[in-house]
């Protein structure tokens, strides 16, 4: 049972930081992002490679820090001309990390991929309990980010990406640096993507190519749009709840007979489609509307107008 | 050999140019790059594979219905998801664009499994040519894609239809005094870029095999088209796929044929850095 929660608890907790990553970019930024699962991938196999050498902290910074840094270079590129463009980079992206990985066997093992990675803190416990150990990190990672996500989106930085998302123009116009504050908001997102990787890596403990696939996106952008874009507690409601739903609908096999294992997956695939563009047309805001804060929550003493 | 990979190149470009033609006319009459383009290929090679395997018809015949029902399909999709989201902005549509690639692409996987397909159709003994090895699809490909082109050339040039198209593309509200309904001219849009799009993928499906993830692995060399031909040229989109197959073919001297696909991207990301506006577009996309 305890093995069971645990699972839960960290697909939610992956899925969470993506979703978290991808907020910040698409619902808090307006910048898309269709690579997203690329980003996973590198972190997870930045992590996977690094770990034996640099210890699991050493290979979560490095795996971070790296996509952060791809993010910014593909940011650059594409942001400063219109937004369409970095969608289209960014899928193309994810399809030269799946091509990468797949061909460039002497360092990502090909198809076969890479196995025992080791875990975070496992001499602290024996095996038999190391599921409460897993569990209370990816946790506690949710925790950590969701507090310095929801603290960056709280301080003049994320009102000024606000600004550029709502009115690039005018937010340029007031003097904001438009294309520094897409990179590195693209470039945070990335990083915690990588993050998102590491864990995916820590809890599976060997990975493939077959385990990063468009998926990954597609569920990230349905928590974003289903928790409502821009809004952090949103997102982990969203992130929540959709992976509660897809969880559910494997009992979904035992129940129906008739579909087999591939239907089942289009079905939850489709399905995702379906709640996204059902999402956008009735109810933009999503559940958990992106709270409208006043000049009266930023300086509670100055009273306002 | 080298006249070999030319001809391939071209062939291969040839078959990115209805694709990449229908995702250009999208993108001038509604501003967003539609990303399910490679679903409704994909949907198109379903619906053609249905016409001509399970219900026996000929495959020419089987592709006409399936650009009938793909016309159908995208029409559809512009009134239910597209219309309603009209004022949103390119973001939104271009999400709900993936949302709707999503839906098409998993409705096939979930009817047909992931298996591939193939037509009923005889695979003919290549022509020899001057050393040149020719197949019959590629014969095949070459007519239709030139057909095509010719024909919407004449629709966009040489028809009323065709000039209000390219006006609203050019300024919607100056079309719209001039009694150019925005509406209307988006819709046909729409079902020809669905027939387009549904007679691109029964030809990918010759060359390859009807599968699920069958127009996804044409999506990003579509885009690289487009983008080279300057997005919202049509001339340019298809110069702009001779490109992209030729680049594609003649790669395979330089690189192994698993980079193939990275190809394009590098042609995206070097269009990005140097020539924003595509090869052939007129003016710069740059806000």
């Amino acid at each position: 049972m305890i093995a069971y929660l645990s699972t839960l608890v960290v697909l939610v907790a992956i899925s969470a930081l993506v979703g978290l990553a991808l907020n910040l970019q698409w619902g808090v930024t307006g910048l898309v992002n269709f690579g997203v699962v690329g980003f996973v991938a590198l972190g997870a196999y930045a992590t996977a490679l690094l770990a034996p050498a640099l210890g699991w902290y050493g290979a979560m910074f490095v795996a971070a820090l790296l996509c952060a840094v791809v993010s910014a270079v593909l940011a650059l590129l594409s942001i400063r001309l219109e937004e369409n463009y970095l969608a289209i980079v960014t899928i193309g992206f994810g399809e030269v990390v799946r091509i990468l990985l797949l061909n460039e066997s002497w360092l990502t093992g090909g198809a076969i991929g890479i196995a025992d990675i080791p875990r975070p803190f496992v001499s602290l416990v024996s095996a038999v309990h190391y599921d409460i150990v897993l569990l209370l990190f990816s946790v506690a990672l949710v925790a950590v980010i969701f507090v310095l996500l929801e603290t960056l989106v709280r301080s003049p930085f994320g009102r000024a990406l606000r600004a550029v998302r709502d009115d690039a123009t005018v937010a340029a116009a007031l003097g904001k640096p438009v294309l520094e504050l897409r990179v590195k908001a693209f470039a945070i997102g990335g990083a915690v993507m990588g993050l998102a990787g590491s864990l995916h890596a820590f809890y599976l403990t060997y990975i493939d190519p077959s385990q990063f696939t468009s998926i990954i996106t597609a569920y990230a952008f349905m928590a974003v749009i289903a928790g409502g874009r821009g809004s952090n507690i949103g997102l982990l409601f969203g992130a929540g709840t959709i992976m509660a739903l897809l969880e559910a609908a494997r009992f979904l096999k035992d129940a129906i007979a008739v579909i087999d294992g591939t239907q089942l997956a289009a079905l939850r695939l489709g399905l995702i489609g379906v709640g996204i563009v059902l999402m956008l047309i009735l109810r933009p805001q999503g559940l958990f509307a992106e709270p409208r804060r006043r000049v009266h929550d930023f300086f509670p003493d100055d009273g306002g107008p | 050999m080298m006249a070999q990979l030319i001809l391939n190149g071209l062939v291969t470009g040839l078959l990115l140019a209805l694709p990449a033609l229908a995702l250009t006319l999208i993108f001038g009459i509604l501003k967003f790059p539609n990303f399910a383009i490679g679903s409704m290929l994909t949907t198109g090679a379903y619906a053609a594979w249905i016409g001509n395997s399970l219900l026996g018809m000929p495959l020419a015949v089987a592709a006409f219905f399936a650009a009938l029902a793909m016309a159908a399909i995208a029409m559809l999709s512009d009134v239910l998801v597209f219309a309603r989201l009209r004022d949103r902005g390119s973001i939104t549509l271009l999400v709900a664009s993936m949302g709707l690639s999503l839906i098409l692409e998993n409705i096939c996987r979930f009817a047909f499994g992931n298996s591939t397909r193939n037509f009923a159709f005889d695979v003919a003994r290549p022509i020899r040519w001057h050393g040149l090895r020719i197949n019959h699809e590629q014969l095949i490909t070459a007519v239709t894609v030139i057909i095509c082109v010719i024909l919407i050339q004449l629709l966009l040039y040489g028809s009323p239809l065709g000039r209000a198209m390219r006006a609203v593309s050019d300024n919607p509200s100056l079309a719209a005094v001039r009694g150019v309904e925005r509406q209307t001219i988006a819709r046909i849009t729409w079902c020809l870029a669905g027939s387009l799009c549904a007679l691109s993928g029964v030809l990918a499906a010759l060359d390859r095999a009807v599968d699920p993830l069958l127009g996804w692995n044409y999506q990003i060399p579509i885009f690289a088209a487009a983008i080279l031909g300057g997005l919202g040229s049509p001339a340019g989109a298809v110069a702009g796929a001779l490109v992209i197959g030729l680049a594609e073919e003649l790669s395979s001297l330089v690189l192994p044929t698993n980079y193939r696909q990275i190809v394009s991207f590098a042609v995206i990301l070097g269009l990005l850095l140097l020539r924003t506006e595509g090869l052939f577009g007129r003016k710069a996309v740059r806000k």
